[in-house]
């Protein structure tokens, strides 16, 4: 345990000329599909090309919530996978990924919340994962600094409590699935950028990389925030994707005081206290698409008037940092998986929204599948590209999305 | 308590004044103008607080708050940084994160423990077994946070907010900083200056050395703090700390009230054309072992405890330390009567002659190319070893205070957080700004400047610069301001030792998180080779002092370590805020902002429950009942009155008017009549429904329409949106608010109608769909219209907004003999759900389209001129049966209603509940269910999954609709 340490992931290596499997992006999905691609398929000719370093992006600025309350059984069975796998992972990768099971509360503010919530339970409910429509009184036992007055802006009427959710600690699960997945022989090229995709027939035959060209026959972009400009740079195929910057902050470290994830539709707020005593909060997606991680004053303000209202307590602790990431946004809020699909050897696991940390563990193992199969596993059926053509668009936001002039 | 000084000329506090205060529930006096970590110190305390990890005692270091050493409790409000924080009387002061207290912690065992603990160890350990995580995991949080807050804290004090403009905003009211407002301020702008210190003058502002002959610096800040404030166009903000800098030169920041201000702190936006940023240095800290042990400190600690605060630090002092400013503090102290027995200056040669002097004249040994490399004593310093910078030969002394300063660091966080890059100088050892954004300029010590003139002139061409953005300042002034600084010193040269030739065990990179430099070793070791990657995998930079200590020295260190050829390494990335900043003042004075109807007053009176919906808030209920029984019976059975008044309406005219409204409602409205009301539809591309309401033509060209209330923000963005190409003359202006609604609706809504207007209101010469416009009392106009939303006889009337009440009045008072009553939204929501009237959102969702409501009859396909926006999706879902499909139910066995949003189950979920209630009109219980295209047959049996139901279903059968009056008498009556 306290020998002198290895690089977690390996020396840095040259970039071959071939692999088998070259995945574009460092960050949860693409490694999670790495790890999985090598454990479960032995397939371990396989490079991770990331510009930055691994965690870069979405994997190392989400604010690590964990949960499996979405609204449509599409998503319910990949995202209950997904949270029974931390354990798993922490076990299987000898990481401590420090999964805190704290349980989510979301909070409802007019009977028309209730409602809409109750059909998410139900739908929880129905597929054996736990979650219960609790009044507000309840709301407060579990978290006591919760205001539930009636005179702030949006009262509280009660909470949609899903226990078995919590929080993962971000980094280490990037560290984690780098060192399992480069342990079992999968190369991880960070300052590696990709520039092109090189197709013949309809087929994929190369990465281009500023490294040199990677002969493979099987490529996943899976890049976060940037994947849809990728895919349309590499292969000319435009997605539904709006791009957006997503703010998130944290304040000095406290002694316990959360300890649930609290959340808010209404305020456009959550929070959560990490394990070092932080109170991490955020929610707001700038209402423009860019590509920017800038933040913005509006946004901390913002924060600050909502959580002086629903957690007035936390009036007196002071925010430290704040930071922006990237969250690219389909019209239904629900993922682009799709392979082979106009492109013979290309895939993509993309539009994550701000969902990607949460599906990772899942998705990872199920695309792994997919490339190793080269056939699509039901549970990914309903998030192909082609949904959009048909105009059959996922029920995971009740309410219309609005963040281009568009929808 | 200690004797203080009261004769020098540089101090901020006044002896005579004490001022009590509690710490560790004894009382103690400090003294006015006292932070209140001076007032500890003069009061003999040295430690302050324990360290996060490992528990180890920490002191005064630094003065600026960039640690977190002297964080503490005051007045039940956590991690308040004591140096910066002005002492009043009653002050309640505790210490944070110890077991018993900062001076005997229970818990400082842990730092004998590190080597237990390397970076990152919490990854590999504590999961094997599984079980025992969770427990450890308590424990975790238990140790981790520092300060202490109860969940129902009441914050006291009063938050505002400013939000101010100016021309230039000069951020940094040192020298430069007052030099560029001047300059600016000369040319005729506005200035702002933000000063994190409660005074003007930087770091001239403490010293009494020589500025020029007979004059100090501190002389030299008073005169410029006086010409700025007389200076009329020039506002000054002090005790205001910098906190974010955005696009646009958004520059925000938070000043502490004054005993005379009416806030205890207040957030302050200003949009300024141009920025001047002139924040000056902090002490890059030396690193050595114990390098944070209570009494060691920066040398700006140690010279304004005294000067500043009347304060001698200790009684001996070894100064180890890396510029002039060391040696002048040296030389100040000494003449104050500490003793100094040795200064190690790691510099070889360079040092000011005229300061060396001034050391030697005193007899003060001072050894160049010297370091120190160790604190000893448990608690406090009692002893130094320090060492030749190659290590090799070494001494040791006595004393209670060690000043040790590598050197400077820039404050480049104004910079960075509005994107400048900074990029590695070697004269300096600075990272310097680069690139810096548009109107943008950077001043004074944080270029590397040393010369007190070099300073101010770099201010002042600062200034000018900024006044030129501005259009008020020539060519020729600049021309004129650079050339007075190539005759001036540049930067000075800055020394680059990173480490004292140590192990580096307990050699703290960063104070707040406890990292060593072994620690960043370790994790160089592991693969983490970026300083970004170091900072999340040590936590070096994380803690609540965020960057301030290890800022510089990380990237520094990393490069060293990994030989790196040259200094390419980046520093980590500053984030705003800046300065920590409470939640309370970012978030002010709190606005709550919701629309509210001309009806809102009396709605209120007349017992209205009200509730947000959208941007408005409405009556929702009339009683406590909130099934509204009487409310719904009241509107079957006799009159009621709904304030209708939150739906989006239109004009729309020009002569392509009726091309727009082509383009996005589904319905062909080239045919409709002057005098009848049309009900129609608009979708999005995918066909999916976004909005309802009804268009009427008014005349030629010009038509009046209303849309939902969700939707009446967007609407003339859509229209814009989807005619952009097109060229269209039209105009569209949005009514909402101008207009009122009235919705008048029940069997005696005619009744009580005629009384108030002089039209024909019978049902020949007002028929159902058809609309009026006329005038109540030859004044007030109005827009009415006969709907069935309710499904009973109804008219809509909409009233200017001024008239709303008169109207409303009105109409009360014509049927007080009929009992005419209030009804709420909720009512509402039932009757038009015993109708299958629908409402967006809630029998559709966004995926919803036209033709799964059973909308599809407003579809025009024969439509010509113009494209509509979602028909071609519409054409391709047209065949599509696996959509979910609108239907109507009933419950079995006259069984109860399943509650909104059940599920409609079979071995999967096949669709959910929209609206279900038991229904008083009809006597059973009914609703409506989004369900898969096969299951929407009539007599389709439908089992219902409700939330908690634990299995047990409950059954009803998809039913013809409407379910109330099915041939639509009523409303037609």
């Amino acid at each position: 345990m306290f020998s002198k340490s290895k690089p977690m992931w390996g020396k840095k290596t040259k970039l071959k000329s071939s692999y088998d499997v070259v995945l574009i992006g460092g960050g949860l999905h693409s490694l999670a599909t790495a790890y999985y691609l090598a454990k479960e398929h032995g397939i371990t000719d396989v490079a991770i090309i990331e510009k930055n370093y691994i965690g870069y992006g979405g994997a190392g600025r989400n604010t690590a919530i964990v949960r499996a309350n979405q609204r449509t059984q599409y998503n319910v069975p990949l995202y209950k996978e997904a949270l029974d796998l931390w354990p798993v992972l922490t076990k299987e990768l000898d990481y401590n990924l420090m999964f805190n099971n704290c349980g989510n509360l979301n909070l409802m503010h007019s009977e028309a919340a209730m409602n809409a919530a109750r059909m998410t339970i139900a739908t929880a409910q129905f597929h054996g994962v736990e979650s219960h429509l609790i009044d507000a009184r309840e709301a407060k036992e579990l978290v006591p600094a919760l205001n539930i007055s009636e005179d702030i802006t949006f009262p509280i009427h009660g909470a949609m409590f899903h226990p078995p959710g919590g929080v993962v600690r971000h980094d280490a699960v990037v560290w984690g699935l780098a060192k399992g997945a480069a342990k079992m022989g999968v190369e991880i090229h960070q300052q590696t950028e990709a520039t092109g995709i090189n197709t013949k027939n309809g087929k994929v035959t190369a990465v281009v990389t500023d490294r040199g060209v990677i002969n493979t026959k099987q490529v996943l972009i899976s890049a976060g925030g940037y994947s849809a400009a990728l895919i349309h740079g590499f292969l000319g195929i435009k997605l539904p994707i709006s791009v957006l910057t997503i703010q998130a902050m944290v304040t000095q470290p406290l002694k316990p005081i959360l300890n649930h994830v609290v959340s808010s539709g209404a305020y456009h707020c959550y929070a959560n206290q990490t394990l070092k005593g932080e109170i991490a909060t955020g929610a707001h997606m700038d209402q423009w698409p860019n590509y920017t991680t800038l933040t913005t004053a509006h946004y901390i303000k913002h924060q600050a008037e909502a959580l002086s209202e629903f957690l007035p307590a936390l009036r007196g602790v002071r925010f430290m940092r704040i930071w922006g990431g990237l969250a690219d946004m389909t019209p239904d809020m629900a993922p682009i998986m799709d392979g082979n699909d106009q492109v013979e050897g290309f895939f993509m696991d993309c539009g994550w929204g701000y969902f990607g940390f949460k599906s990772c563990s899942a998705v990872g193992r199920h695309m792994a599948s997919f490339m190793a199969t080269n056939t699509c596993p039901d549970i990914l059926k309903p998030f192909a590209l082609k949904r959009y053509q048909e105009h059959k668009l996922m029920g995971e936001t009740a309410a219309l999305v609005s963040y281009t002039p568009d929808n | 308590m200690m004797n203080r000084f009261n004769h020098l000329p540089t101090l901020k506090i006044d002896v005579s004044d004490k001022i009590p205060f509690t710490y560790k529930g004894k009382t103690y006096y400090g003294t006015k103008g006292d932070t209140i970590a001076t007032a500890l110190y003069a009061n003999g305390v040295r430690i302050y607080a324990r360290s996060l990890k490992y528990h180890r005692p920490r002191g005064l270091y630094s003065m600026d708050g960039e640690c977190s050493n002297t964080m503490m409790e005051v007045n039940g409000i956590p991690n308040v940084r004591t140096e910066t924080t002005a002492l009043k009387p009653g002050m309640v002061v505790k210490e944070q994160n110890v077991k018993g207290s900062a001076e005997n912690d229970l818990m400082g065992f842990i730092d004998k423990m590190d080597w237990a603990m390397p970076a990152g160890f919490y990854y590999d350990t504590m999961h094997k077994p599984a079980k025992i995580w969770p427990v450890a995991m308590k424990q975790i949080r238990k140790a981790a946070g520092i300060g202490k807050l109860a969940p129902d804290h009441h914050m006291p004090g009063k938050y505002d907010e400013i939000f101010p403009s100016c021309d230039v905003c000069v951020i940094g009211g040192g020298p430069a900083g007052m030099k560029a407002a001047l300059a600016a301020a000369q040319k005729g702008l506005r200035v702002s200056i933000m000063e994190a210190r409660p005074w003007l003058g930087g770091h001239f502002e403490y010293r009494s050395s020589e500025y020029i002959s007979r004059q100090t610096h501190h002389e030299r800040a008073v005169q410029l703090a006086k010409e700025v404030e007389k200076t009329e166009n020039i506002r000054v903000f002090t005790h205001t700390a910098n906190v974010g800098v955005y696009n646009n030169n958004l520059i925000t920041g938070f000043q502490v009230g004054k005993e005379s201000d009416s806030f205890t702190e207040r957030y302050i936006e200003i949009r300024a054309n141009s920025v001047v940023v002139a924040t000056g240095c902090i002490e890059r800290p030396l690193l050595f072992e114990n390098n944070e042990r209570p009494g060691v400190m920066q040398a700006g600690c140690a010279l304004r405890l005294a000067n500043t605060y009347g304060i001698l630090p200790g009684k001996i002092a070894v100064f180890s330390i890396g510029h002039d400013l060391g040696l002048e503090t040296a030389v100040a102290l000494h003449d104050l009567g500490l003793s100094i027995p040795v200064i190690a200056d790691i510099r070889e040669d360079g040092q000011d002659p005229a300061m060396l002097k001034a050391v030697l004249d005193r007899k003060i040994t001072i050894l160049k190319g010297w370091v120190a490399t160790e604190a000893h004593g448990g608690k406090q310093v009692k002893k130094v070893t320090i060492k030749s910078v190659d290590g090799t030969i070494s001494k040791t002394f006595d004393c209670d205070v060690l000043v040790a300063s590598a050197g400077f660091t820039p404050l480049t966080g104004p910079l960075v957080v509005n994107q400048a890059k900074l990029t590695y100088d070697n004269h300096t050892n600075f990272f310097l700004p680069t690139d810096l954004p548009k109107k943008m300029y950077a001043a004074g010590r944080l270029l590397g400047f040393e010369n007190a003139k070099s300073i101010e002139a770099s201010g002042h061409l600062a200034g000018l610069k900024a006044a030129y953005d501005c259009e008020n300042c020539s060519i020729a002034d600049l021309g004129e301001a650079k050339k007075a600084m190539e005759n001036l010193p540049g930067p000075a040269r800055g020394t680059k030792l990173v480490t004292a030739p140590v192990k580096g065990r307990k050699t703290f990179i960063c104070f707040d998180e406890d990292t060593s430099i072994k620690n960043i070793k370790q994790s160089i070791d592991k693969g983490f080779d970026v300083p970004e990657l170091i900072k999340r995998f040590s936590g070096a930079g994380l803690g609540p002092g965020q960057g301030g200590i290890p800022g510089h020295n990380l990237p520094l260190f990393a490069a060293k370590y990994q030989a790196l050829p040259d200094i390419k390494i980046k520093p980590t990335t500053v984030r705003a805020p800046l300065v920590p900043t409470l939640i309370a003042t970012y978030a002010g004075t709190n606005h709550t902002m919701f629309k509210r109807t001309p009806m809102d007053e009396m709605q209120r009176k007349d017992g209205g429950i009200f509730r947000n919906i959208g941007v408005w808030q409405r009556a929702r209920y009339f009683s406590k009942d909130f099934t509204c029984k009487k409310e719904i019976e009241n509107v079957r059975t006799n009159v009621g009155m709904l304030d209708g008044s939150t739906l989006g309406k239109f004009r729309i005219h020009g002569p392509d008017a009726l091309n727009a409204l082509q383009r996005v409602y589904v319905s062909d409205l080239s045919k409709i009549k002057e005098g009848r009301v049309k009900y129609t539809a608009m979708c999005n591309d995918d066909g999916c429904v976004i909005d309802d309401g009804v268009v009427i033509k008014r005349g030629e060209n010009d038509y009046y329409f209303s849309t939902s209330t969700g939707r009446a923000g967007q609407t003339i963005e859509w229209i814009r949106y989807h005619t952009r190409y097109d060229n269209w003359n039209f105009a569209v202006i949005n009514l909402t608010d101008a207009m009122g609604v009235i919705n008048l609706s029940g069997p005696n809504a005619r009744k009580v109608l005629e009384k108030v207007v002089d039209i024909d209101v019978s049902n020949e010469g007002f028929g159902f769909s058809e609309y009026k416009e006329f005038k109540i009392s030859d004044t007030i106009p109005v827009r009415a219209m006969r709907l069935g939303f309710v499904g009973e006889l109804s008219y809509e009337l909409h009233v200017p907004s001024s008239y709303m009440k008169s109207v409303w009045l009105m109409l009360k008072e014509a049927g007080r003999e009929f009992k005419i009553q209030n009804f709420g939204v909720e009512a509402q929501n039932v009757l038009r759900m015993e109708k299958c009237h629908i409402i967006l959102g809630q029998e559709s969702e966004q995926r919803t389209n036209l033709l799964d409501i059973g909308l599809g009859f407003l579809w025009s396909r024969k439509k010509t001129g113009c494209k509509t926006v979602g028909v071609a999706a519409l054409a391709q879902a047209e065949k599509d049966n696996t959509r979910l499909k609108l239907v109507g139910f009933k419950m079995e066995n006259n069984g109860r209603a399943p509650k909104d949003g059940s599920l409609i189950v079979d071995d999967r979920v096949r669709g959910y509940v929209c609206t279900a209630r038991n229904s008083f009109s009809l006597n059973e219980a009914v609703g409506m269910a989004l369900v898969e295209g096969d299951m929407s047959k009539i007599g389709t049996r439908l089992a219902f999954y409700e939330d908690e139901c634990k299995g047990e279903l409950i059954y009803g059968t998809v039913v013809q609709t409407p379910f109330y009056d099915p041939d639509g008498k009523r409303m037609k009556m």
